[in-house]
This record gives structure tokens, C-alpha cells and sequence, in this order.
């Protein structure tokens, strides 16, 4: 795996005449050029120094960038070595660019072709009668910025748990609630992100998140828990198509980690247990019908299900580091 | 500032601090404890949506996750924010229920479908006789909330942006508010003994399956996003909790047995269970004076 990831590939665009160093603009079109262009107004605003009449500008300016490679940046390389750019200034000035002007300049934690690695922990948020907490692992692979393809799984199994309510209702009102337990589900998504945004802490710290929608198709398996006919009845695990719809929050701790809250519902058309038992004798083997396994299932059919879940994790994204395209 | 955030946040989890270790790169932020901009505000030009103003917020509140009947409660909120990050209010709203998915079943399954009015003699109606009216269960012994009442503070901890498909910009902030809660709540009435032991009317009477009203006095508390996409008009979500005990079915639950967790052919305070009740409140909200101050 690479160590660093490039934030933004290197698009076959125009040269955008301004943006650049001052002292280069020599090299490339007269810098008396008519500041008539969209591709001059980005300039002007990228660059706080740059003047706002190209035909004025002088080479050098009042604040000369100090040479090296370190041109620019001279400053923050001698505050903190650490956090020195790595960027060719010379390279990066003479490089083809986008004409586009993105709204925010530097998105602090770009996802773009980087791996997402998101452990979490799942709880049930609808089902009143059984809990279906478990561990998730969610893998995602961004695309774009915005948008990436993955695979999420939760593991159910041993972690399902009858609630007190489930035998409050049952004594009370003496019915028999069909429940399920589940023992795995895994998905193929699709991820969104359409916003993002930062947080000013306290007027002091600043935290950058944004939110995410995800969407996609995949199997989760599960099997009635045996309350009408326990006696008789015994149900395997079978797995079932399943959707999957959610979204959620991401808040970052730095570039490559971040809290998520999640929540996403799993919609499937479960199996239920028969509310009556069969009576009498099988005709052929002479067995209780009630034994039968045929019996055993509702014969109205699956129920259509939503198991909603909040889960609570981390993201990691990997590699670790990357390079902006563009200098701030 | 941000390495104060971080190790903030990862004090907590410890489990991942050889992870954290692993970081090399440098944020962006931190050239702000040494730079140039060294002892320079967080945020420029912040446009102070709340200092000074009132704030008028008209809203609709959705119960979650409840058992029987959820709660729609229009309502408001009236806040006048101190300072940019203290506000002083009162929200409230009024309560309209309707019946959750088991309500329902059990109205069918339970009690229309065994016709106790009639069949009084059976099994199943003679098992249910204290806990299950012969009526309308939603109206004769489910649980409600009619009215909430909370004076409230608010704290604006978080101030910042969003980007919208990197196309819509909106000014955004996080609340934290936490208050005293007044809730007007109709349950089952006590029936059989009361709390201190005294006789009442036998459950198994119908005539006891009528809801009572009381005032339960609680805390509430949660946290909002809300949008500001001009200087006196902005829009938000809100998610509240109500935490307190009530019963919500009218049922015998509690009483009986050594830790009173049998029934005990009574309802009274003793079947009241701990809820976390919660909602997600969306609303508008509208800023008073119009006008917006900005910091340097």
C-alpha cells in the first residue's frame, strides 16, 4: 500500500495563467494580460498577495517568497520542521491545473482513493422484544471525494438477548410474540457525502466532520426463536437477501482518524414462527404433525422487516498522509 | 489547539493511543501554537447568530423507540441568548399520541379477537382480567404524555460551517441544553391497593380501566444542530430525553414477589418502569433583533 496518496490526480486542463508564483509569470504569457478571465479572478483570490491588475504585477512584489524549495512556505518550515510541505514549488507552479475553483480550498481530511477501515458496535434501536447488539466492520474504498464503494458486515451471533419487556408483554397480556435472532449480515455499498463542515471548539480548537449516506444489498441470516411450540420446534439459520439504508456523522480527531455515528437499517423479509401448532397425526409416517418442520414456519408468509441499529465506531483511513495538489 | 483537542478526545480511548502514535504527519492547526498566528482567535468574522437576541423556535417533537403509543408534540421553544455561547429559555409542547405497531396487535390479537365483553369465562380472558381492558386499549389504559414544560440553559459549544454538495455554504452550531421537565402524564389509575396498601377497586374490574392524570417532574437534556442560512431565520434538529418512570401499558408487572418484580394484582406506582424517553425535535427558529453582530 502506498504511503501517501495523491489528494487530487493531475487532470489534462488549461494552464491557468495566474495563481502562480509572481516570479513566474515570465515564463509563461505576458503578464500585461487582460484580467478579463474567470481563470484571473481564481488567482486573486487564491492568492492573497497576488495584485489585482495582472499588468501591474511585479516580480518578486513587496514580499518576496524566499527561494528554495521551501519557497513560500519558509516560515512554517522553520516554526515546525515536521509540518514542512513537501511540495516542488517550482514543479507544483508549473504544473497544469484545474480551472475549476473549489469552494474550499485544502479539505482537511481528503478521502479521495483512500481505504476507509471502520470497527464499530451495533445496537438494536426497533426491536423491543430481542437485542441484536454485535460488532460491525465496515471497508470502503473512495472513488472520489465523495463517493466510495465498500462492504459492511455485523456479527450477531451468541449476542442476541431476550428483553424483560418481551415476558412483561407475554404474561400480561398472554400472547406469544414471534421473534428472531440473528447470526450474520453482510453488504455491498455504496457511500455518500454531501456535507462537510468544521467546528470552531469552544472558540478555541477547531474539529472538522461530515455526514454520509450509505446505501446497498447483501444477505443477513437469522431463525425464529422456538416461544409457541418450544417443545417441538428447533429452526436453523438461513440466510436472507437484505437492503441496506443509512447515514451517519463523522467527526475527525485528525487526517486518518475519526469517531463515526451511524445509523442504518437492514430491511429484509423474515421468517416467523408458526402462532399455531399443528394438530393430529402425519398420514404417512404416522408422526405428530406438530413435529413436522413444515409446520413449524407462519404460513402467512415472510415478514417484512427492519432491523434498525445505531452503531458507534472509528474510522481509519489509510494511507495515513497524502499530498495536496494545489499549495494553500 | 488541536493537539489539546486530540488528546482530549483520545484520553478516553486508550486502546487505540499506540495507534495514535503512529501518526507523522502534522496538522494543519498546529502552525497556529507557534505561527505567526500565534494567540489569534480560532474563527475571524464570526457572525453571532445568538448574542443579545431572542430567539423564537416553533417546532415539532417525535417520541422514539416507545412501546406502545408515540408522541407528536408541536411546541416551541423561547430562548434569550446572553452571549453567543449562554442562552436562558422554556421549551414545551403538547402531546398528540397514536398507537405503536404492538398497540395494535394487541388490541386485535388480544382483546377484539377473545372478546372477553362476552367470553368472559375463558381462559385466556380470566388470565388477562387485570391487565387487558375489554375496551379501547389506547383510551382506556395505555400511557401518555399530554404536556412538557421545560425552562432550560442552553450552551453553544461548537460554532462552525457547512458545505452542502460543496456548492451551499450555511452557518452551523451545536447546543447542549439541560433543565428541569414538567410532564403532564395520563396512565392507568391505581386499582386493587394503592402504594401505601389501601383497598381500592379490584383490577379486575373494569370500571378501573380509566387513566389518571399526574404530573411527573423530571430532567431533560440533549444537544441540536442548527442552521443559520441568513442573519434571522436558521432551521434545526434537536434530540431531547425525558428520562423518568411511568407505565406505559397499565399493566400488573411489578409488586409481587421478594424484589417486587412479580405481579401482585395491583397497579400503583410500584408497576411504574424506568423509561429513557426521547425525541428528535425539528424546528425553525427565528432570531430577534434581526440585524447580526460579527466579531473582529
Amino acid at each position: 500500500m502506498p504511503a501517501t496518496a495523491l489528494a487530487q490526480p493531475k487532470a489534462a486542463q488549461p494552464k491557468a495563467q495566474a495563481g502562480k508564483n509572481p516570479k513566474d509569470t515570465s515564463k509563461d504569457k505576458p503578464a500585461a494580460a487582460p484580467a478579463a478571465t474567470g481563470d484571473v479572478k481564481e488567482v486573486n483570490l487564491e492568492g492573497g498577495d497576488a495584485p489585482k491588475d495582472g499588468a501591474t504585477a511585479p516580480v518578486g512584489g513587496d514580499t518576496p517568497a524566499p527561494a528554495g524549495d521551501d519557497a513560500g512556505l519558509g516560515d512554517i518550515c522553520k516554526i515546525d520542521p515536521t509540518a514542512c510541505p513537501t511540495i516542488d514549488m517550482e514543479k507544483a507552479a508549473n504544473r497544469d491545473m484545474k480551472v475549476q475553483m473549489y469552494a474550499v480550498q485544502q479539505i482537511y481530511a481528503l478521502r479521495n482513493h483512500r481505504f476507509e477501515v471502520n470497527p464499530y458496535f451495533g445496537i438494536t434501536m426497533n426491536d423491543q422484544f430481542v437485542g441484536h447488539p454485535g460488532p460491525g466492520l465496515a471497508v470502503n474504498w473512495y472513488i472520489t471525494n465523495v463517493l466510495a464503494i465498500g462492504v459492511n458486515g455485523n456479527l450477531y451471533a451468541g449476542l442476541n438477548s431476550n428483553s424483560n419487556f418481551n415476558l412483561q408483554t407475554s404474561r400480561a397480556a398472554r400472547v406469544g410474540e414471534p421473534v428472531t435472532e440473528y447470526q450474520w449480515n453482510a453488504n455491498a455499498n455504496f457511500s455518500y457525502v454531501p456535507a462537510y463542515g468544521k467546528f470552531a471548539g469552544f472558540s478555541d480548537f477547531i474539529f472538522h466532520y461530515d455526514f454520509f449516506v450509505v446505501g446497498g444489498v447483501g444477505a443477513i441470516s437469522t431463525r425464529p426463536i422456538a416461544v409457541v411450540d418450544p417443545d417441538n420446534r428447533t429452526f436453523d439459520f438461513k440466510p436472507k437477501v437484505s437492503f441496506h439504508v443509512g447515514g451517519g456523522l463523522r467527526i475527525f480527531f485528525n487526517r486518518w482518524l475519526a469517531a463515526t455515528l451511524e445509523v442504518s437499517d437492514y430491511l429484509f423479509f423474515d421468517e416467523l414462527e408458526n402462532p399455531k401448532i399443528a394438530l393430529g397425526l402425519d398420514p404417512n409416517t404416522k408422526k405428530p404433525l406438530a413435529q413436522d418442520s413444515s409446520t413449524w414456519l407462519d404460513p402467512g408468509g415472510a415478514s417484512f422487516t427492519n432491523n434498525v441499529q445505531a452503531q458507534v465506531g472509528l474510522s481509519v483511513f489509510l494511507p495515513f498522509s497524502w499530498e495536496y495538489r494545489l499549495p494553500k | 489547539m488541536m493537539r489539546r483537542f486530540v488528546k482530549s478526545v483520545l484520553a478516553g480511548l486508550a486502546g487505540l493511543a499506540a495507534l495514535t502514535a503512529l501518526s507523522t504527519g502534522a496538522e494543519a492547526q498546529e502552525i497556529q501554537l507557534t505561527g505567526p498566528l500565534a494567540g489569534a482567535p480560532a474563527v475571524r468574522k464570526l457572525r453571532l447568530h445568538r448574542a443579545g437576541r431572542f430567539e423564537i423556535a416553533p417546532g415539532v417533537s417525535f417520541s422514539l423507540l416507545d412501546q406502545y403509543r408515540r408522541t407528536l408534540l408541536p411546541g416551541a421553544a423561547l430562548t434569550y441568548h446572553v452571549t453567543d455561547w449562554l442562552g436562558f429559555g422554556v421549551w414545551g409542547g403538547f402531546g398528540i399520541p397514536y398507537n405503536a405497531g404492538l398497540a395494535d396487535e394487541l388490541q386485535t390479537k388480544a382483546i377484539d379477537f377473545r372478546d372477553c365483553a362476552h367470553k368472559s369465562f375463558s381462559r385466556p380472558c380470566r388470565l388477562t382480567a387485570t391487565n387487558l381492558t375489554h375496551g379501547s386499549i389506547a383510551d382506556d389504559q395505555l400511557g401518555r404524555m399530554q404536556w412538557i414544560v421545560s425552562p432550560q440553559i442552553q450552551v453553544v459549544p461548537f460554532r462552525g460551517k457547512l458545505a452542502l454538495f460543496s456548492s451551499l455554504f450555511v452557518d452551523t452550531d451545536v447546543n447542549i441544553f439541560a433543565g428541569p421537565a414538567f410532564i403532564g402524564v395520563q396512565e392507568r389509575g391505581d386499582c386493587g391497593h394503592d402504594s401505601n396498601g389501601a383497598k381500592l377497586t379490584d383490577c379486575a374490574n373494569q370500571s378501573t380501566f380509566t387513566l389518571a392524570s399526574r404530573v411527573a417532574v423530571t430532567g431533560t437534556f440533549g444537544l441540536g444542530l442548527n442552521f443559520y442560512p441568513s442573519s434571522f431565520v436558521g432551521f434545526g434538529f434537536e434530540f431531547r430525553a425525558l428520562p423518568f418512570s411511568w407505565n406505559t401499558s397499565g399493566f400488573d408487572n411489578h409488586g409481587g414477589g421478594a424484589n417486587g418484580d412479580f405481579p401482585d394484582l395491583n397497579v400503583n406506582s410500584a408497576d411504574r418502569e424506568f423509561h429513557f424517553n426521547s425525541m428528535v425535535t425539528v424546528h425553525a427558529s427565528f432570531q430577534f433583533p434581526t440585524s447580526i453582530k460579527t466579531t473582529d
